[in-house]
């Protein structure tokens, strides 16, 4: 595997993740395992994303500013980390969201028999 | 840092409770801890990537990896400490001695002076259609009126030097005092220490100069031991006293760097020669400039023709760093110098290469683990890379250690008048700059190969194999090439140095025709003023030679100028009843009678000069054997007359009082032995030796061969010189011993440094070639195994492996040798014209070198045969 094939992969993922992490934040805050046992249940599982490719996605978001974390208390009670939209966040997910259904709606209608386009 | 490694732990102890949670649900599912534990760390993933795409995200990483790297690097080096310390030695030594030798190369031959635009003087040269090039022209003072004229050159100035009485010390001395143009420190552009500099002012419209002087700063130190209070005092020179109006820096040394400048008296009848330095106006090429300076030269030559050379006239501009700096010896020796510490140097990067690429082989198993386990290929250059060149910055900086003391060896090997007054040689800032660049290129260069060719091995091969499998086929052929270049390097440098070795030892047995032990040599200079006529000079001379000869412990002396040991004057001459000798030269000394007894030399033919012949100054001749044999064989020169060209006229300094009369002819009287008269070096030059009283200028030579220590009579022969006159200056005593012994410091410098940078050179290889051909051996302990287990004798192995390790030495050796071979003919041009390869150094260096390879083959080599062939199958290299 070159490092070029690698790289567009991690892309792919990158963007989708990004907005699966988005997704799942606009219901209110969540940490770290949260939103990857959310995230896993929403895709019926089938999203197989190893949850420590959540970290960086995280991380990467906390730049952007669309996130924010704040320290708090897990279900067993540890310290862990919460994080939640921020009003960028929040533009952001639409802007994405009608983004990505116009692509999932376009692949749809591609890969739909033909009879459909009459619709 | 803090708050970098607290968001650091943070992120850390997060992915710590993301997987304590997950277990902890995979336990609630009803999971055993254990099980649990690692199901939730599979689903996890690896933590130390996900950590470091994390911190990717923070784009801080990139300090972060440089620190990674550094830190594994120097755990390794510290896990290495055998290939770190040859690999700094390595260094050390190749970029100490490149930084030693490039300070010395930047202080005399790139930026020696400290005058303005030093590239853009120019000093005229005219030649004769055949002449070669040997120095500049000078020029009299009517005639350089006329060269100032001319619309090439927009600054012109002039220099002369004379002896000049210093009365106001202690006791009188005699210097050399520089007489310059007004404008010559504007054309220089040196601003003075303290005071002022001649200016053009100083020179009165009459061409009478102020009485003005500006010391140097030597003479300023050792005279008012830097007194910042000195302007305006003064000091008495040739009887007349002179306003101290400036002191200049120590690096300003135009012409003196002891002595004074004076202005000059103007006068266009003076015929003495003038140094003329000129820039060249605006616009104007050199070209030109030649062409408008030849048409006048020509006027010139017809005005004044024993001055110029016969035939036409080719006029030619020197360009004064061309002259003074590049044409030196020291230049010559520089050079080749230069390129003995490439080679050193060459040969530490080749050595470092060698260990790269030796442990980079070594280290394939890891290297492939890692990309195994998913590091990418530019993360693991950048590892590789990183590596060395924190080795060569390491190296470099323990190489600029070894060269602050290495300059100052340098330095103090440096033959006097060998680098102008004016070069400082010190490490500077361009220097340093350079050692950078070199230690970060030697790394990067060095380091890059091996990194690039071990980041692309064949995974799987090399795990299930062991560490064979990259080193494989081509690192081994690209370790027996830098074998081959190693040795033959080495063997280049050695034979180098040999060379150097032989020139030194060559010199340090030349005869020189005279026995220099216990001669003592004395300056001795008379006012000139206070003995007007050539009478009262001979007077005084023939008084004082006599009360030395009569001192205790005196066996012979003897007065004159020139000879002692070395002759200056040459004219052209021609010999009665022969054809004229078209350009040819002889060297003329003037003597008094115990010349041959005082330096030694046997008188082979005919008599020695008479007390007469010497008091009244008659004009009879010895010559030396050089000179008896321009004479056609077979024929006695003695009692034979010859014309001494430079005799039929009247000297041209105004302070040489002739003896009445005058005419070319001499007759021979004696024959003496050949001395070394024009340098040990050098053959020796026909030689006429006169009486000298024909001419009584105000300086003379006495040399006093005594009984025991030649110093112990200084005083008492200073003290018959005061009593005969109390201003008769003394210069400095020094005895022909160390004459001789200054002819040959030039020789000892470049043996001293070559056999030094040889020696480096040899040990480095010899680390080198061991290391490299030890390694190569032990990579082959398995298909030793193999062999073995198949049957094969341990002499059987032994053979092969020394077969391999002779044919790849005896390649290193011929190329080394035919390297060798190329050089020498062009070392030959350049210094030890006598001097060649012998056979014995040739033959011990290729014997060590040989030597040195077959022990590093031989070693491992043993142990292989020993090895039960079992372990050597099993062993992984």
């Amino acid at each position: 595997m070159t490092t070029g094939e690698r790289n567009s992969q991690l892309e792919l993922l990158q963007g989708t993740l990004d907005l699966l992490i988005l997704q799942t934040l606009a219901f209110g805050p969540a940490h770290g395992h949260a939103i990857a046992r959310i995230i896993q249940q929403r895709s019926d599982e089938v999203l197989q994303v190893g949850h420590g490719s959540l970290y960086p996605a995280l991380q990467r978001l906390l730049r952007r500013g669309v996130i924010v974390a704040d320290d708090g208390l897990s279900e067993n009670n540890r310290k862990a980390r919460f994080y939640r939209l921020t009003a960028k966040g929040r533009k952001r997910l639409s802007a994405e969201t009608s983004k990505w259904e116009r692509f999932s709606n376009a692949i749809a209608r591609l890969l739909s028999p033909l009879p459909d386009q009459n619709s | 840092m803090e708050a970098w490694q607290a968001r650091r732990k943070r992120l850390e102890d997060e992915m710590q409770a993301h997987i304590d949670l997950e277990t902890q649900e995979n336990i609630e599912a009803g999971m055993a801890p254990l099980e649990a534990r690692q199901a939730a760390m599979k689903k996890f993933g690896s933590v130390s990537l996900a950590s470091d795409q994390s911190r990717e995200a923070w784009g801080w990483l990139w300090p972060e990896r440089l620190w990674q790297d550094a830190r594994f690097a120097l755990r390794t080096f510290g896990k290495n400490a055998g290939f770190t310390a040859v690999a700094l030695l390595s260094l050390m030594l190749g970029i100490g001695a490149s930084i030693a030798l490039f300070s010395v190369v930047y202080g005399v031959l790139i930026a020696p002076y400290p005058y303005a635009r030093p590239n853009q003087i120019w000093a005229p040269a005219v030649l004769g259609p055949k002449d070669a090039v040997h120095g500049w022209h000078w020029y009299s003072q009517r005639e350089m009126a006329e060269v100032e004229k001319l619309p090439a050159f927009a600054e012109l100035m002039a220099t002369s030097v004379r002896p000049v009485l210093l009365t106001s010390g202690i006791n009188p001395e005699n210097f050399y005092g520089v007489f310059l143009t007004g404008g010559a420190f504007n054309f220089l552009e040196v601003k003075p220490l303290i005071g002022r500099t001649i200016q053009p002012y100083d020179i009165g419209p009459g061409g009478e100069p102020a009485p003005v002087v500006v010391l140097s700063y030597g003479f300023w130190q050792r005279f008012f031991s830097g007194d910042l209070h000195v302007i305006n005092r003064s000091i008495t020179l040739d009887d007349v006293p002179r306003t101290i109006i400036g002191v200049m820096p120590p690096r300003f040394g135009w012409w003196t760097n002891e002595a004074f400048w004076l202005p000059l008296r103007m006068d266009p009848k003076d015929p003495s020669g003038l140094a003329v330095i000129v820039r060249l106006a605006p616009g104007v090429t050199q070209h030109a400039a030649e062409q408008q300076l030849n048409q006048l030269n020509i006027q010139f030559a017809a005005e004044r023709p024993q001055d110029y050379p016969k035939g036409q006239l080719r006029t030619i501009l020197l360009n004064y760093m061309d002259i003074t700096v590049a044409s030196g010896d020291m230049s010559a020796s520089l050079h080749l110098l230069l390129a003995a510490v490439g080679l050193l140097l060459l040969i530490a990067c080749v050595n470092v290469a060698n260990l790269q690429l030796a442990r980079t082989t070594g280290r394939a198993r890891e290297i492939a683990m890692r990309i195994a386990i998913g590091a990418g290929r530019g993360r693991l250059v950048r590892q590789l890379l990183t590596e060395s060149v924190l080795l060569s910055v390491v190296g470099g900086a323990l190489g600029v250690l070894f060269a602050i003391g290495a300059t100052q060896l340098i330095v103090a090997l440096i033959p006097p008048d060998y680098v102008p007054n004016e070069a400082r040689i010190t490490i500077n800032g361009y220097v340093l700059l350079f050692s950078l660049v070199v230690s970060m290129l030697t790394g990067i260069l060095f380091g890059l190969a091996p990194a690039l060719r071990s980041s692309r091995p064949d995974l799987v091969g090399t795990l299930k194999d062991g560490g064979g499998a990259i080193g494989g086929l081509r690192g081994h052929a690209v370790r027996s090439w830098l074998v081959v270049a190693e040795i033959s390097l080495s063997v280049i440098l050695l034979a180098g140095a040999s060379l150097a070795v032989r020139g030194f030892v060559q010199i340090l047995h030349v005869d020189p025709g005279f026995q220099p032990e216990r001669v003592l040599r004395i300056g001795l200079t008379i006012a000139p003023k206070r003995y007007p006529t050539w009478q009262q000079r001979n007077a005084l001379d023939r008084t004082l030679l006599e009360s030395v000869i009569n001192l205790p412990g005196v066996q012979a002396a003897s007065l004159g100028n020139a000879g002692l040991p070395y002759m200056g004057w040459r004219s052209s001459f021609s010999i009665s009843g022969q054809p004229p000798m078209d350009g040819r030269k002889v060297a003329i000394a003037l003597i008094s009678r115990q010349y041959p007894q005082t330096l030694g030399i046997p008188l082979k033919r005919g008599r020695e000069f008479t007390d007469a012949e010497i008091e009244s100054g008659i004009r009879v001749a010895l010559i030396n054997e050089s000179a008896a044999r321009l004479w056609p064989t077979g024929e006695d020169p003695v009692g034979r007359t010859m014309q001494i060209d430079d005799l039929a006229q009247a000297p041209d300094n105004p302070q040489v009082l002739a003896a009445p009369g005058v005419a070319a002819g001499v007759t021979v009287v004696g024959v003496i032995g050949d001395t070394r008269n024009a340098g040990i070096a050098e053959a020796p030059a026909p030689a006429v030796y006169l009486p000298y009283t024909l001419y009584a200028p105000a300086e003379r030579d006495l040399a006093v061969r005594t009984a025991g220590h030649p110093l112990a009579i200084v005083n008492a022969v200073c003290l018959k010189a005061r009593d005969l006159d109390k201003d008769l200056a003394v210069g400095k005593p020094n005895t022909l011993d160390e004459s001789l012994g200054e002819e040959t410091q030039q020789p000892r410098f470049n043996m001293a440094l070559f056999s030094s940078f040889a020696a480096l050179g040899l040990v480095l290889a010899a680390i080198g070639i061991y290391s490299v051909i030890s390694y190569n051996v032990s990579q082959r302990v398995q298909e030793i195994g193999v062999r073995m287990a198949l049957g094969a004798k341990r002499g059987d192995i032994l053979k092969l492996i020394m077969r391999m390790v002779a044919r790849v030495v005896s390649f290193g050796l011929a190329v080394g040798l035919l390297g060798s071979i190329l050089i020498e003919r062009l070392v030959r041009f350049q210094m030890f014209t006598k001097t060649s390869f012998g056979v014995i150094p040739l033959a011990t260096i290729v014997v060590v070198l040989a030597g040195v390879s077959l022990l590093a083959a031989w070693l491992p080599t043993a142990r292989a045969g020993n090895l039960d062939p079992v372990t050597a199958l099993r062993h992984e290299a």
